[in-house]
């Protein structure tokens, strides 16, 4: 367990910095689906199954498929990869940091620092995040309605922001 | 600061620096904030499983329709720039001053 998580905590960090470490979009796209699959592990590890599943699949089939299609959309002919110049170089400065600031956390640690916490099995019947989730739709209520309230508005920002008349961003020039 | 604490801290902060230093396209900037939308999503997740509160666990579903939210109203700019001005590279938008 504590390898399993040393590695996925390693794919997290990896992941990030081959986002941040400026590629092309397709490859930091694929750098993007790495860091969810990653965290998923890391929840599922932390004894959150339903937490997990609905990070993979919502985020990753949810977003990643319209972050595919801006990729295509957002095309160019020579895309940049990480054995680029100066994207290696980008990224070997990221993971200097990352290793300069461990070293200054490190010595905190011990081995039962990776293990996850999970004394809820034992008392309830679901797993805890998954009645956990199910709040929102009783004393959460409220909250609900109101993100639902703000993701129908951002479909009307949408619509306004790609309307293609003489108001819109589709004009003639 | 264990080390999941430090994993999603790092993970945020390189978000963060790769949104603010180095962007070429207007595209790589969205997966930026994405990456620190996952960090958020994974920290919000592991303060409720590892203090064992489950009413916390709405918290990382609402704050993943809120980053939808964002990352809908991104793309639809990448769209609206890509479709006037033909790009989405962030010089071509500074030199054109739009």
């Amino acid at each position: 367990m504590t390898y399993l998580m040393f590695l996925l905590l390693m794919g997290l960090i990896f992941g990030l910095i081959a986002v941040a470490s400026n590629p092309s979009p397709y490859f930091a796209a694929l750098g993007l689906v790495v860091v969810a699959g990653m965290g998923c592990g890391v929840m599922v590890s932390f004894g959150g199954p339903f937490l997990s599943l609905v990070l993979f699949l919502i985020y990753l089939g949810g977003m990643l498929v319209v972050f595919a299609y801006s990729a295509a959309l957002a095309a160019e002919p020579y895309p940049e990869s990480w054995g680029n110049w100066s994207v290696a170089v980008y990224g070997a400065l990221y993971l200097m940091g990352v290793i300069l600031v461990l070293f200054y956390f490190y010595g905190g640690w011990y081995e039962s620092s990776w293990v996850p916490v999970d004394e809820l099995s034992g008392l309830s019947m679901f797993r805890g995040d998954m009645s956990g989730v199910a709040l929102m739709y009783s004393s959460g209520g409220w909250v609900l309605v109101i993100s639902a309230w703000v993701l129908l508005l951002t479909l009307f920002v949408v619509l306004e922001l790609t309307r293609g008349l003489s108001r819109g961003t589709l004009r003639v020039v | 600061m264990t080390p999941v604490h430090f994993a999603f801290s790092t993970t945020f902060i390189l978000g963060l620096m790769g949104l603010t230093f180095h962007r070429n396209h207007l595209l790589s900037a969205l997966l930026c904030l994405e990456g620190m939308m996952l960090s958020l999503y994974v920290a919000l997740s592991l303060w409720t499983l590892q203090l064992n509160s489950i009413s916390f666990s709405p918290t990382p579903m609402l704050m993943l329709a809120f980053s939808a939210c964002e990352a809908s109203a991104g793309l639809a700019l990448l769209v609206a720039t890509s479709r006037t001005h033909g790009t989405d590279r962030l010089q071509a938008l500074n030199i054109l001053q739009c």
